[in-house]
């Protein structure tokens, strides 16, 4: 079958109303499900999963895609009005999301994280399209050992969101390296800092954690001092973004996207790492890097892209392989499965008219999410003007609803509370939170991959230099590494001047 | 606090963390099986070298504190009252502990509404009315949505029980 | 608080309160799933939830809670209240496999009362194509050469048992230390470690691995039922003299805590003879390659008692169970 005739037999199977429906009505719910914190894009679409039993295959798929994609998008919703990600994914959104907000400029950065999440999207579906089988190959060479050298560059990440100090940085890195240490060990299991009690033994939960990190804080320093925004214009402002700004944060939008495709189409990476990694390289290469962190468009337009770009690269593996790459897909291949379908290399031959109608579904389902999100910030954009000591409350209430439904256990309500408290800490002390976290998401990933690699090597290092692909990370990694040295030794001499005691 | 006070008191915790994993914690909380082929493998492996990196951090911040001015500028928001501001924190601790012990007997409905309540008078709202409508309003919309749409097992108590 | 008292309290918090039950059910059920959506046991809980739920005449609201393998959604509902109003999508791994494993486990076989066992999944066994290995003596035969690795979806899992007892059966003195387990988080991960050479073999649920196995990404070795398995075109451990490891098989069932009212078994027995009649079930079911069999609660604690001995017996002959 040609080209033209596969992309025929797509359309007459999703050019029905129908279809399109089950897409809209998906990116709506799941940009509202992203935007409650708690919900997170994993959750919404493990709740419509139940509804597509009885839809058409492609209906029900596109159904859940859609949710897919509204649902990555809508977590930064609250990430920058009230500084909880509505799902992990949009933590890096924070950064910058969330002093624009303070400025007044909430408005501005909502618009700038559609634009982005939309033109993220265009490219990582698109990337989908053309290199699905190209990149699905790819992605099967990679086993512990690539893996591990991958997560250790990744790890560089942390000195581009460490902020005004690399020691800080490092110090919240190694902190939440320690903490995900707690859980069953993964290949003897025996306990780690459990206390023989089972709610710890599986670890602790990662959103439970990750909105303790981010909106206890937020709360607490409130209780510090009730009035300290009182008299900050902290309203949305009439101001949207504009296409000068688009423009200019044009090139750390691709770059971003780019960055996703390329982490999503590698099963077990996810979107939180992608954006992180998205947001330092806009950063290190951005003219205003200064102003990173503080309230930087560009920083919210990386971010953004970082973590949409993964979306429609995860169905890479999915499609031609049929190998998950994060939870969501993993539902969605449950999806394909009760439809009586087998995603993989077969499914290019046997259900290409499936594969096609899926490929058209997604790009309309770009243009849907930019129609959707827009009536979206417009409803949400007034959660800036409630009165904040209203807000805080309500959002204290939200965060315990939402972290409960995760999974069910009033357990992580209390490490929400634990973790709020620590991250209150680090924000009086001026260490960064987003290092903390993403350690707490990739530490786990280097110490199994690493143990991995020397189970299947019987304990000889050397298998972590077979292959071009470890070589190549290994080379980056000390790239990175001397670059971050000079960038730091710069500074302490920089800072040194500064103070005058200079003696050399 | 300055910027070297900032350095000097994360490095002394960092390394008083450091000590107490490698000292106590580690040996005491980590099990290892006995028949461990290499010591790469051991779960104890990650945990002490972490502890060690730990150490070293916070080494090199108590570094560059002592390199650092003695009298910088003070870094934290300056704070009005910082004894009220203390209790408030407190009084915030303990409305998280009794949110704990009551969630599982109250339910999460009228647990929440009161924690809105405490936690709104906490701050001194300035819309008393508006805040206890809202303490009522919010906890039951959101059980309304988790419990009926998302389909979640929203905890129910002895006094209230919700259809 | 200590976190004694914590674990205490989240747990009684899934069994809520309730009065003497005039009429069981008088309000929704709640049904812990204790792994994660997309999984298994999620699809076939949620599968059954609709034709049970019409049988039981009340919601059933389903929650996953996971963790360490089952054990925190296992836990949740060890703890709850006795009346019927929490109960557990129990699971081959969570209750039969972990049982016999973990030295650690917070709870027992007898801390549940089984109240059926609806579900069976035949286990088979796989390589990659790139292996060369066509057949289960091909297998023997390198692992006697050595350097034949086995992945699981974690440490006490039905993958890791599995992969031991198949090789055990088939002539291998100490599987243990002839090949090397590399666990992996979760079942998926550990077919792909098969896939993309991490692993040499893994031995798991057919459904698991069906798409795979048509797909022609994976060669099939055998299946451990006494019946074919549709799809896989290979022997069947009965086929290969091993009639023995018709034990290992994977299965889904509910449970109760251990004090659970005989009538509200009884209850759940009716009711599981209507839901598991429902067509729609059934074709969903077989299509996902699983056998429906319906255990009254008598069989299904017998059942699960005969595993769980065989695996034991297995697990202390080679010194496998984990301690500490």
């Amino acid at each position: 079958m040609s080209f033209l005739d596969s992309i025929a037999a797509g359309l007459a199977l999703v050019g029905n109303i129908e279809s399109f429906l089950a897409l809209f009505a998906g990116v709506a719910i799941g940009v509202i499900g992203g935007a409650i914190p708690g919900m997170s894009a994993t959750m919404a679409v493990a709740l419509t999963l139940p509804f597509t039993f009885a839809m058409q295959p492609i209906t029900g798929i596109l159904l859940l895609l859609g949710v897919y994609k509204g649902g990555i998008f809508g977590g930064s919703i609250p990430a920058i009005l009230i500084k909880t990600p509505g799902t992990p994914a949009s933590s890096a959104t924070i950064l910058d999301g969330y002093p624009m907000a303070e400025k007044g400029e909430a408005g501005r950065a909502l618009g700038m994280a559609l634009w982005a999440s939309c033109t993220a999207d265009v490219i990582s579906n698109l990337s989908l399209i053309l290199f699905a089988g190209w990149l699905a190959s790819f992605a099967l060479s990679f086993g512990p050992p690539e893996f591990f050298t991958l997560i250790l560059f990744s790890l560089t990440i942390i000195a581009g969101v460490s902020g005004e100090s690399l020691l800080r940085g490092a110090l919240s890195a190694l902190l939440g390296l320690l903490l995900a240490t707690i859980g069953l060990d993964l290949v003897y299991g025996t306990n780690r800092f459990t206390f023989g009690d089972p709610n710890m033994m599986g670890g602790l939960n990662f959103i439970a954690v990750l909105i303790g990190l981010f909106a206890i804080p937020e709360i607490l320093a409130m209780v510090w001092n009730p009035t300290a925004h009182v008299g900050k214009a902290r309203s949305l402002g009439k101001n949207w973004v504009s296409f000068a700004e688009y423009r200019r944060s044009f090139k750390s939008i691709v770059r971003g996207s780019f960055i996703g495709v390329f982490l999503g189409s590698i099963p077990g990476i996810g979107a939180a790492p992608s954006a992180f990694l998205s947001y330092s390289e806009a950063r290190r290469t951005s003219k205003n890097k200064e102003n990173f962190g503080k309230g930087e468009i560009e920083g919210v337009a990386a971010a953004e892209a970082g973590n949409n770009g993964v979306a429609g690269a995860t169905l890479i593996p999915l499609l031609a392989l049929g190998v998950p790459g994060d939870v969501i897909t993993a539902i969605i291949i449950g999806a394909f499965m009760i439809h009586g379908l087998q995603p993989g290399p077969m499914m290019f031959i046997l259900n290409v008219d499936i594969i096609y109608g899926l490929f058209i579904g997604l790009i309309v389902s770009s243009v849907f999410l930019f129609l959707i999100g827009s009536v979206a910030i417009r409803g949400f954009k007034y959660v800036a003007d409630i009165p904040k000591r209203i807000l805080i409350p309500a959002v204290l209430v939200l965060c315990i609803y939402g972290v409960f439904a995760v999974n069910n256990n009033i357990f992580d309500v209390g490490v929400m509370f634990v973790m709020g408290w620590v991250g209150y800490l680090m924000v009086r002390y001026h260490i960064p939170a987003a290092p903390f976290l993403i350690a707490f998401i990739l530490g786990p990933l280097l110490e199994d991959n690493f143990r991995q690699s020397m189970l299947m090597s019987g304990s000889d290092p050397m298998i972590l230099l077979r292959g071009p692909i470890t070589w190549f990370f290994w080379t980056l990694t000390v790239l990175t590494v001397i670059a971050i040295a000079r960038a730091g030794v710069r500074a302490v001499r920089g800072a040194a001047v500064l103070s005058g005691d200079l003696d050399d | 606090m300055t910027q070297r006070q900032v350095q000097m008191r994360l490095g002394t915790g960092a390394l008083l963390v450091a000590i107490f994993l490698i000292i106590y914690a580690i040996p005491q909380w980590v099990s290892s099986p006995s028949n461990v082929g290499n010591i790469i493998l051991s779960p104890l492996f990650w945990p002490y070298a972490l502890a060690g990196f730990t150490g070293l951090a916070g080494l090199g911040l108590i570094f560059s504190g002592v390199r650092m001015a003695p009298d910088g500028p003070r870094v934290d928001a300056p704070c009005d009252t910082p004894g009220l501001a203390w209790l408030r924190l407190a009084g915030m601790a303990a409305i998280m502990v009794v949110t704990m012990v009551l969630l599982p007997r109250l339910g999460m409905v009228l647990t929440c509404m009161l924690v809105f309540l405490a936690s709104a008078f906490l701050v001194r709202t300035r819309h008393p009315v508006t805040a206890v409508v809202c303490a009522v309003i919010i906890p039951l919309v959101l059980y309304a949505f988790f419990a009926h749409i998302a389909g979640v097992a929203i905890p129910q108590g002895e006094i209230l029980r919700l259809p | 608080m200590s976190i004694k008292s914590i674990s205490a309290v989240c747990a009684v918090s899934l069994g809520l309160a309730g009065a003497a039950f005039a009429e069981y059910p008088e309000r929704p059920i709640n049904m812990v799933i204790p792994y994660g959506a997309g999984g298994a046991t999620d699809i076939s809980a949620r599968t059954i939830a609709e034709p049970l739920g019409a049988a039981v005449g009340k919601p059933l609201v389903m929650a996953n809670v996971t963790g360490a393998g089952g054990a925190t959604g296992s836990v949740a509902v060890q703890n709850a209240k006795e009346d019927g109003y929490t109960m557990l999508f129990a699971r081959v791994g969570s209750h039969s496999v972990n049982p016999a494993m973990k030295a650690t486990l917070p709870y027992g076989l007898d801390d549940f009362r089984f109240v059926t066992v609806y579900e069976i999944n035949p286990v088979a066994c796989a390589v990659s194509p790139s292996s060369g290995i066509t057949s289960m003596d091909d297998l023997v035969a390198k692992v006697n050469e050595g350097g034949v690795t086995y992945s699981s979806s974690g440490v006490g899992s039905l993958l890791h048992l599995a992969a031991v007892m198949v090789l055990k059966e088939f002539g291998v003195e100490e599987p243990l230390t002839q090949t090397t387990h590399i666990p992996q988080k979760g079942g998926g991960a550990a077919a792909t470690a098969v896939l993309n050479g991490t692993a040499t073999f893994l031995c798991t649920n057919s459904s698991a691995i069906s798409s795979f196995v048509a797909n022609k990404q994976l060669v099939p070795l055998m299946v451990t039922t006494k019946e074919p398995v549709a799809g896989f075109d290979v022997p069947t451990a009965a086929d290969l003299g091993k009639p023995a490891l018709h034990q290992l098989v994977g299965w889904t069932g509910i449970a109760g805590p251990d004090g659970l009212p005989d009538d509200v078994a009884d209850k759940w027995g009716t009711w599981m003879a209507a839901a598991t009649q429902d067509a729609e079930f059934l074709e969903k079911m077989t299509a996902r390659g699983s056998v429906i069999e319906l255990m009254s609660p008598e069989d299904a604690n017998a059942f699960i008692e005969g595993q769980y001995n065989t695996f034991r017996k297995l697990v202390d002959e080679l010194g496998m169970r984990i301690e500490g």
